[in-house]
């Protein structure tokens, strides 16, 4: 599903292009973001990631083509959008001679709390990150990780609306790496708009509801996983767990419409299938196949390609053209 | 500072007591120090991102400008003025009273100093926002921005009688519009 059909949304990108004297970074980008959406940004180093991101929340201008998030215009009504933003920067900074408190107290004000709603807003949002013990320390003792989440609390401090997240989980242990994503996935669940950039794909794949594809500063695909996969052909291979194999299942291969027979551990096979045969009557015949031969069928499951797998598709295709 | 003069006892001429002296060097040494932190600061802040997290959030950039400035000269201002009172107590007693002349000359004292102090602080606000790195910032304020913050002086070197609204005047024109281009400079800047 293409983008540039959808122009109604919370954040619309419309035609947007982004030149940095002979270097075009962003070159008519176009996509749509609905409200309560988790949309993850992916793509390969110097795709224009943050790029796209700064334009968004109002740190650069777009040299061509509009920006609507909510109601407004951007950069225009940048004050109203700022309202309802939160943003983690890729390499976020705090001045670090500030304690935890200090700093997110700062925040808080500057982005329209009152005195007692920052000390409820900062207790919630430190518990919500798993620092609730950092309150007091000086932000140059806190390691890489912890700031990292500190950049997370001071984007959510405001409850914002638009959460604008670059690289969030870069620089974070597995076990906060978790905590993180479900951070967001409940941010999503609350209503919460989520855009993020990350290179890590599994993460992607665990948190967004919708994917968008950048390189070399276009948009190469947007959609939901399934989407993506659906544009790309599909990889004819059938996944069988056995409970009992009984030896004979080299004879598969002689079988219509299947190719070749991998065993890669005892009890499993992958089948391949020829990519012109009919997948089902194919998967039928294995079945029986399968149960002629003396096997015990546990399972048996269609492989489909992985984001992975979908990501270097599109990038490769984007590469050639 | 000023017990530290006074221990000295540095020869000052006839015409410049003791509180003019070390008000003048207070305004020179510290201003120019701050005016070089506060450059450095704002460009080390500016080349690490610090301002991304200011900038998302719904205020003004010109804030941001002159809080760096407010900031830091308030707190010079209240050294000199500490540094003028200590002066007033030894020109006191050096000077065996006749406090008119004194706070006379304490007065035009802290127009000079307060005048300098603001010219530096906002040339160093404008060398930080226009610095590229920390390095350049440090240089170009030494032999910039200090130059610039002597304009405040002119009118008691040109010995025009009651000197103190014209320097004071020439102070705060001066650090406007430093501060203007800064704020301009910062507002149109991309980050």
């Amino acid at each position: 599903m293409s983008a540039s059909n959808e122009r109604n949304g919370f954040v619309v990108f419309d035609g947007v292009s982004k030149r940095y004297g002979s270097l075009l970074a962003l070159n008519d980008v176009s996509f749509a973001i609905q409200e309560g959406e988790i949309f993850g940004y992916i793509g390969p180093n110097g795709a224009g990631k943050t790029t796209t991101i700064k334009i968004m929340v109002g740190l650069l201008k777009s040299t061509q083509g509009k920006l609507h998030i909510g109601d407004h215009q951007m950069p225009e009504e940048k004050g109203e959008v700022h309202k309802m933003l939160g943003y983690l920067p890729q390499n976020v900074a705090f001045q670090e001679w500030r304690t935890v408190n200090h700093a997110l107290t700062t925040f808080g004000k500057l982005s329209g709390l009152n005195k007692n709603e920052v000390e409820d807003h900062i207790k919630k949002v430190l518990e919500l990150v798993a620092l609730p013990d950092v309150r007091n320390k000086k932000i140059v003792e806190l390691s890489g990780g912890m700031t990292q989440k500190l950049g997370l609390a001071q984007a959510l401090l405001h409850d914002p609306r638009l959460l604008v997240l670059d690289e969030p989980l870069s620089g974070l242990d597995p076990e906060s790496r978790y905590e993180v994503k479900q951070v967001i996935k409940k941010l999503g669940k609350s209503g919460t708009t989520v855009f993020f950039s990350s290179h890590i794909l599994s993460d992607v794949q665990d948190v967004a509801i919708k994917i968008g594809i950048l390189n070399f500063g276009r948009i190469m695909q947007i959609g939901t996983l399934d989407e993506l996969k659906s544009a790309f052909p599909i990889r004819h291979v059938v996944n069988v767990r056995l409970s009992h194999d009984s030896g004979r299942c080299r004879e598969l291969e002689s079988l219509r419409g299947v190719t070749d027979v991998e065993q890669p551990a005892n009890n499993s096979l992958l089948v391949h299938l020829d990519s012109e045969a009919d997948v089902d009557e194919t998967i039928h015949e294995l079945i029986k196949s399968l149960l002629n031969i003396g096997c015990r069928i546990r399972s048996i499951t269609p492989v489909f390609p992985t984001l992975d797998e979908v990501y270097l598709q599109y990038i490769r295709r984007g590469e050639h053209s | 500072m000023a017990v530290l003069l006074h221990l000295w006892s540095p020869y000052t001429g006839e015409e410049m007591p003791f509180t003019l002296l070390s008000t003048l060097l207070v305004s020179s040494i510290g201003g120019t120090l701050a005016a070089v932190m506060l450059a450095v600061s704002i460009v080390h802040e500016k080349s690490q991102h610090v301002y991304d997290l200011f900038l998302v959030r719904p205020l003004k950039r010109w804030y941001i400008v002159t809080s760096k400035f407010f900031a830091v000269y308030t707190c010079i201002a209240i050294a000199s003025i500490l540094t003028l009172i200590m002066g007033i107590v030894i020109d006191y007693f050096v000077m065996g009273g006749a406090p008119a002349v004194i706070l006379n000359e304490a007065i035009q004292s802290l127009a000079v100093s307060l005048s300098m102090m603001a010219v530096s602080s906002s040339a160093g606000v404008l060398i930080g926002v226009v610095a590229p790195s920390v390095l350049v910032g440090v240089i170009v304020m030494i032999y910039g921005g200090n130059q610039i913050s002597v304009l405040p002086l002119l009118p008691s070197m040109l010995n025009i009688s009651n000197p103190v609204p014209f320097t004071l005047v020439l102070g705060a024109v001066t650090s406007c519009v430093l501060l203007l281009i800064a704020v301009f400079i910062f507002s149109k800047k991309q980050f």
